[in-house]
């Protein structure tokens, strides 16, 4: 299988390199796997997430993504392969102006899918992720748990190459956390997409195979 | 109601820079007609002791644009009343001869004296009378009036600008938000910042149509009634159907720099 994500001897640095946050680390990922890096709090789990989709660039080293190297492609290759990927957030990052159908399909908009693409796909995702009924209101009327599975029916709108999340159930009781899992451990396992999971603690009914990193020191170490 | 208000902080300084621009340009145009009419029933005297062309008074000063011999006869008849014809006719030999000179474009005090200074060089030019005094009173009262309006003009569209500014910070932090969002997800550019490019457009048309009604109301109503002469007089140079086009160009201008600089600045994920 081939590798989606390729990290070589990288280095993530702030400050120009004054402030290093990991340093010549080496991993893989392959597709369809499902991985969680873990690791104390300032280790640098959400930097490395950021990296890995364009929003920091490699100090040293190399980072490949879907065959993209980040280190060397141009704002526009950085946006195409953003439109490749799924991403879900702690925060949920949702337009509040918007109504919850629309927000899902953004990834369809910015692709440039017909309106009756991305309402189609709006009413299948919705349901998916058991929203039918939210499909006009804003994200506003909407608990915590809900609003995050308004964000993972938007990273999967696309079918994406890989899924990145960021602690997506670091706001969540554990009904919701559990509803988020099973989302997740569905998309892995049916559309066989490679997911990375940035969290601080692996949650213990999840049933699928994972790979697991832990961030530390400003390296990275598999757990076996 | 928050809508309503949100266009009207932007469409109101914006029509207060064109209000500005229209103002400068209708006043620079009715000053020309104005230089244009002073310049027209403006003439200076000269003296020669020899007959002159024009061509020859062009070649001293490159702004005389027509000369008219006064005729001698008609100054004789005027000064030798009561004189017998032998007198006259020595008067009439000694009489130097007289020229009225026009002048291709209006020019102040400084260039009226420039312009003595060049003819008074050829030594068969006796005198020259330029009537600077009467000539230039009434127009320095009018380019102070200009000043001081440029001058309002000016700080009308600083505060504006400030004011615009403003409201940019307003629309930046209603849209930052969808901006990152969106550019996170891969959108360019021009998708992101859409809407707002559309909004600010829509406020620049609004902002020209407002601007020129008014214009459109002081040139058809207003000024027909205004029992200034000046206004009555000039009445088509109050506007013009091209400054709608001239306004349209500067309030687009003004919202695409202004846009530009919301979505440049809102560009990048939130740490």
């Amino acid at each position: 299988m081939s590798n989606v994500i390729s990290a070589s001897q990288l280095t993530l640095a702030y400050d120009n390199g004054a402030n290093t946050i990991l340093e010549n680390v080496t991993f893989n990922i392959k597709k369809g796997e499902f991985v969680f890096i873990t690791g104390p709090s300032g280790s640098g789990k959400s930097t490395l997430l950021k990296a890995l989709y364009g929003q920091i660039i490699a100090y040293d080293g190399s980072l490949i993504v879907g065959g993209v190297d980040l280190a060397r492609a141009k704002q526009s290759k950085l946006q195409e392969l953003r439109t490749h990927m799924g991403i879900i957030f702690q925060d949920y990052k949702l337009v509040n102006e918007w109504s919850v159908a629309k927000n899902v399909v953004l990834p369809l908009m910015i692709a440039g899918y017909s309106t009756d693409v991305q309402n189609t796909q709006a009413q299948r995702l919705l349901k998916h992720v058991k929203l039918s009924e939210y499909a006009d209101s804003s994200p506003l009327e909407l608990s915590g748990g809900e609003q995050q599975r308004v964000g993972v029916a938007r990273a999967l709108a696309k079918n994406p190459v890989v899924i990145l999340a960021d602690e997506p159930t670091g706001n969540l009781d554990d009904y919701s956390s559990s509803v988020i899992w099973d989302l997740m451990e569905n998309a892995c396992e049916q559309l066989d997409t490679t997911i990375l999971v940035v969290t601080h603690k692996i949650p213990s009914m999840f049933s699928l195979p994972y790979r697991h990193f832990i961030i530390e020191n400003k390296g990275i170490y598999e757990v076996h | 109601m928050k809508f309503i208000k949100n266009h009207l902080m932007f469409i109101l300084p914006l029509m207060a820079i064109l209000l500005g621009v229209e103002f400068y340009v209708v006043f620079d145009r009715t000053t020309d007609s104005y230089e244009s009419g002073l310049k027209d029933g403006y003439s200076m005297l000269v003296v020669t002791n020899k007959p002159v062309e024009l061509e020859k008074l062009k070649n001293l000063n490159n702004h005389i644009s027509a000369s008219k011999k006064i005729e001698r006869d008609t100054i004789l008849s005027e000064i030798s009343e009561g004189v017998s014809k032998n007198f006259s006719k020595d008067i009439l030999e000694s009489l130097p001869y007289f020229y009225n000179l026009k002048l291709d474009v209006y020019v102040n005090t400084t260039g009226l004296n420039m312009i003595k200074k060049d003819l008074e060089a050829d030594p068969n030019i006796r005198s020259v009378e330029t009537f600077g005094t009467s000539y230039s009173t009434s127009y320095k009262l009018f380019s102070f009036i200009k000043l001081i309006l440029n001058i309002f003009i000016g700080f009308m569209a600083i505060v504006s600008l400030f004011l615009i500014i403003k409201q940019m910070e307003i629309w930046r932090f209603n849209h930052s938000q969808r901006m990152q969002i969106m550019e996170i997800f891969g959108a360019p550019l021009m998708l992101r910042s859409g809407i707002l490019f559309k909004v600010a457009i829509i406020d620049a048309l609004l902002a020209t149509i407002f601007t020129s009604l008014i214009f459109l109301y002081i040139k058809v109503v207003w000024a027909s009634n205004s029992g200034i002469e000046m206004m009555m007089k000039n009445k088509d140079e109050l506007f013009k159907y091209m400054d709608i086009a001239m306004l349209l160009f500067v309030a687009l201008c003004l919202v695409i720099i202004s846009v530009t600089s919301v979505v440049l600045s809102s560009s990048g994920v939130e740490e």
